[in-house]
């Protein structure tokens, strides 16, 4: 089996989660876009590691997963904060600043 | 048509369709789970590219412990989450646009470039815990420390944010 | 599990893992801050909150100068490396840091930018005593909470140990030697400040709205990044910069896979440095973040992500140049001019700032059109001098604006600005400083910097940029120059503006960044030496 239909699936993955980022209202939502944009960047990294024959990507696609823990942690800190002082998770009503 | 290539067909599908339902649900609770689908046929891909801890660590992590913290996050916002609650924003067609092109885009780009390369089945680096944890604490040490610090980091300034009451 | 696999892994446990090799005195600047960050949490656990504010500036503050000091004593310590370029320096800790001259010289100056952003934060007889920083971040603005912590003075001191925690990531990120260190580093400067964002005791929905807009982009973009790393790692099988660069000087692999993860790569790190068109966050975050947390990252993110961006373009990807080349020219022309003409527009100071912080952006990306090595002015050292003078006056111009205040805090407006100079003919004179130096007037910082990007992008061959670069220059100037003209002639609106006034901490930052802005224009010659002694990068 070749490497592109991994490479293949992660560039769709990728553009899937981009899409929902723009498109997507609540910010919890847009959030779990993100995630599956930095997941299809880890299949790149595991599939590629895979065919040079070393482990740096595997070791990459940890590293990614930490990050993105600690990531989820800082924009749930955010989202709950801005609930909590106007009672809402919408992008769109976040809109004192001006686009 | 060897198993790899069924399975891999198996679980690409199923990662694709759910990915597509995580954009397009209509409540939010129901695009969670479906994220958790994806990532678990995500976690099999990684089994099928000899990345064994990999897999693992994205089950615990990210299907354990980060969508447990989105739903959390769902409860504690008390967003509302019945159909309807997951609405779009107007820029609907200009990001269809922009996301097929960079599909096209990345897709051609990553065939062509690895043109052909066949992983080859014999000679397998299995990504065991024992070959990965060799890797980490030698060759990546620095950033895996500084990566420990992002933790903290985070931590320390979720609870400053959250913070209500005196304590 | 079966008996023969768990023998197998028996088996194979008694083979230690051989210690790495880490040289522990030259990542000395580093680790200090690290230190100086989590000692940060501990004193927020340990200490008593009523010594806490100032236990946490003295950790602050003793480390950043202890990290300065190190700094000093590892450059003073760097070898001359000859090889086909001159540098200084090299790889350490497992090759995942590049302590060279450009690295020893960004730490330098981001320890100089943290240490007046430590003195910025610190201030706290601007309102009533109590710190720029909520301590009630997630209630209503004005709720009985608040006011009962407000009463009560009680504050939280966080940000000092989150700032330490931003500058580590960003000297990191201005040193690290490969790829997958440069994402870490990423996070660990973007993670706290996103954080410090949502902080704002005045004005916190904006300040909330600030936060999670840069955060939400801030993700997306690193996203990208990331994405274009896993599309180099595909290319040359590594993530070491040396080792990219010889796959890429080699020409193994696809073109195309390489050509996309360099403007996958590019993007997230133009939207770092807020470049055009992916500046769209940072007038809003400029303006609702907290004025000092403001300053601090207007000169910390710009500088580290500037260094990061030259020596991922310039060691991996030198090879490659004429491929990435003409992306740079494109967007450091619409930069320049869009950054030129939007701030003309602008009636807020903070996002009149923003705006010029943008145009700045894109007079850096000038400096990377230059040459790499070569007995003139080179790209690196053109760049490193710039990012000295313009952080020093952006945190002095953030400073100014801390001061300018009405009863609902800090009056941005630039309306409620004019007659300033007969309110306040210090802080008028100081701001006018800062602003001539954006504009690139002689005698100022900001001159010698402009001239000296301009000057090794004309040796470099990139006119054009430099013609572009001139035009967008005077455009500004007009700009710059209406403002001054407010400030000093223009008839003040009702009361005309209150300039408050601060402990000797913030008027020491004005005080620093007027001497560094002038003595830049005037006396240049020692800074323009060490920049070019610092050589080219060592990978």
């Amino acid at each position: 089996m070749t490497v592109e239909p991994f490479i293949g699936l992660s560039a769709l993955l990728f553009a899937i989660g981009a899409i929902g980022v723009l498109v997507r209202r609540n910010a919890i939502v847009v959030f779990m876009c993100v995630e599956l944009m930095l997941n299809a960047c880890n299949l790149s990294f595991v599939t590629f590691a895979r065919a040079h024959g070393n482990l740096d990507g595997q070791v990459a696609a940890f590293f990614v997963m930490v990050v993105a823990a600690a990531e989820v942690v800082v924009g749930l800190a955010i989202i709950v904060s801005i609930f909590r002082t106007r009672r809402s998770a919408s992008v769109d009503d976040a809109s004192l600043l001006k686009l | 048509m060897t198993a790899v290539t069924v399975v891999f067909a198996a679980m690409g599908l199923v990662a694709l369709v759910s990915a597509f339902l995580v954009v397009t649900s209509d409540q939010i609770i129901h695009a969670a789970l479906w994220l958790v689908v994806t990532l678990g046929a995500v976690a099999g891909l990684y089994v099928l590219l000899a990345a064994e801890l990999v897999a693992w660590v994205q089950v615990l992590i990210y299907m354990g412990s980060v969508v447990v913290l989105l739903l959390f996050a769902l409860m504690l916002t008390r967003t509302p989450t019945g159909p309807g609650s997951a609405t779009v924003t107007r820029n609907q067609p200009l990001a269809t646009v922009v996301a097929g092109a960079t599909t096209v885009a990345l897709g051609a780009v990553m065939w062509a470039g690895f043109g052909g390369e066949v992983i080859d089945e014999d000679e397998v680096r299995v990504g065991t815990a024992a070959r990965l944890g060799d890797a980490i604490f030698r060759t990546w040490v620095l950033p895996f420390e500084v990566l420990s610090v992002v933790l903290l980091a985070a931590l320390v300034g979720a609870i400053v944010l959250t913070r209500r009451g005196e304590r | 599990m079966s008996a023969v696999s768990v023998q197998a892994i028996v088996g194979a446990a008694p083979s230690p893992i051989e210690a790495p090799d880490v040289d522990y005195a030259t990542i000395s600047p580093l680790l200090i801050i690290l230190g100086a960050a989590v000692l940060g949490v501990l004193v927020e656990a340990f200490v008593p909150r009523a010594y806490r504010f100032v236990t946490q500036i003295a950790v602050a503050v003793v480390g950043v100068v202890a990290a300065f000091v190190a700094t000093v004593v590892v450059g003073a310590g760097l070898d001359t490396v000859d090889g086909e370029v001159t540098g200084r320096g090299g790889p350490t800790a497992m090759g995942s840091l590049s302590v060279d001259g450009p690295a020893v010289v960004t730490w330098a100056m981001l320890l100089f930018f943290g240490l007046l952003g430590v003195l910025l934060f610190a201030e706290r007889r601007l309102d009533g005593g109590l710190s720029a920083f909520t301590s009630q971040a997630s209630t209503p603005p004005g709720s009985a909470d608040e006011r009962h912590a407000t009463r009560l003075r009680i504050e939280h001191s966080e940000v000092f140990p989150l700032a330490m925690f931003a500058l580590g990531g960003m000297m990191f990120f201005a040193s690290a030697n490969d790829l997958l260190g440069m994402f870490v580093a990423l996070e660990v400067l973007s993670l706290p400040l996103y954080l410090m964002c949502g902080l704002a005791r005045r004005r916190r929905l904006l300040s909330q709205e600030a936060a999670m807009k840069y955060f939400l982009l801030g993700a997306f973009s690193s996203a990208f990044f990331l994405y274009g790393i896993a599309m180099v790692y595909g290319y040359a099988g590594s993530f070491g910069l040396a080792e990219i660069s010889t796959a890429v000087s080699s020409q193994i692999g696809g073109q195309n896979l390489l050509l996309a993860g360099m403007a996958l790569i590019l993007v997230g790190l133009l939207f770092k440095v807020a470049a055009v068109p992916f500046h769209a966050w940072t007038p809003d975050v400029y303006q609702g973040a907290p004025t000092p947390v403001t300053a601090f990252m207007a000169a910390g993110t710009k500088a580290a992500a500037f260094v990061a961006m030259l020596r991922i373009f310039f060691v991996a990807f030198g090879g490659a140049r004429w491929d990435w080349a003409p992306a740079v020219w494109a967007i450091a022309i619409i930069t320049m001019l869009f950054g030129a003409i939007a701030s003309i527009a602008q009636t807020d100071v903070k996002r009149m700032l923003a705006y010029s912080s943008i145009a700045h952006a894109g007079f850096l990306l000038v400096g990377m059109a230059g040459l790499t090595s070569g007995d003139g002015v080179t790209s690196v050292s053109a760049v490193l001098f710039y990012l000295v003078a313009y952080g020093a006056a952006a945190i002095g111009a953030f400073a100014v604006v801390t001061l300018v205040r009405d009863a609902g805090g800090e009056t941005t407006h630039l309306g409620r600005w004019a007659g300033l100079g007969k309110e306040s003919p210090v802080l008028a004179v100081a701001f006018t400083i800062f602003l001539l130096s954006f504009a690139g007037i002689p005698l100022t910082g900001g001159f010698i910097s402009k001239w000296s990007v301009f000057a090794a992008a004309w040796d470099g061959g990139a006119w054009p940029l430099v013609v572009v670069g001139v035009v967008a220059s005077a455009l500004a100037l007009f700009f710059y120059i209406r403002v001054v003209v407010l400030l000093f002639f223009a008839p003040p609106q009702g009361d005309g503006p209150t300039v408050a006034v601060p402990s000797p901490l913030t008027w020491s930052v004005v005080a620093i960044t007027v001497a560094v802005t002038i003595v830049l224009g005037v006396l240049p010659g020692p800074l323009l030496d060490l920049v070019q002694q610092a050589g080219a990068f060592v990978r």
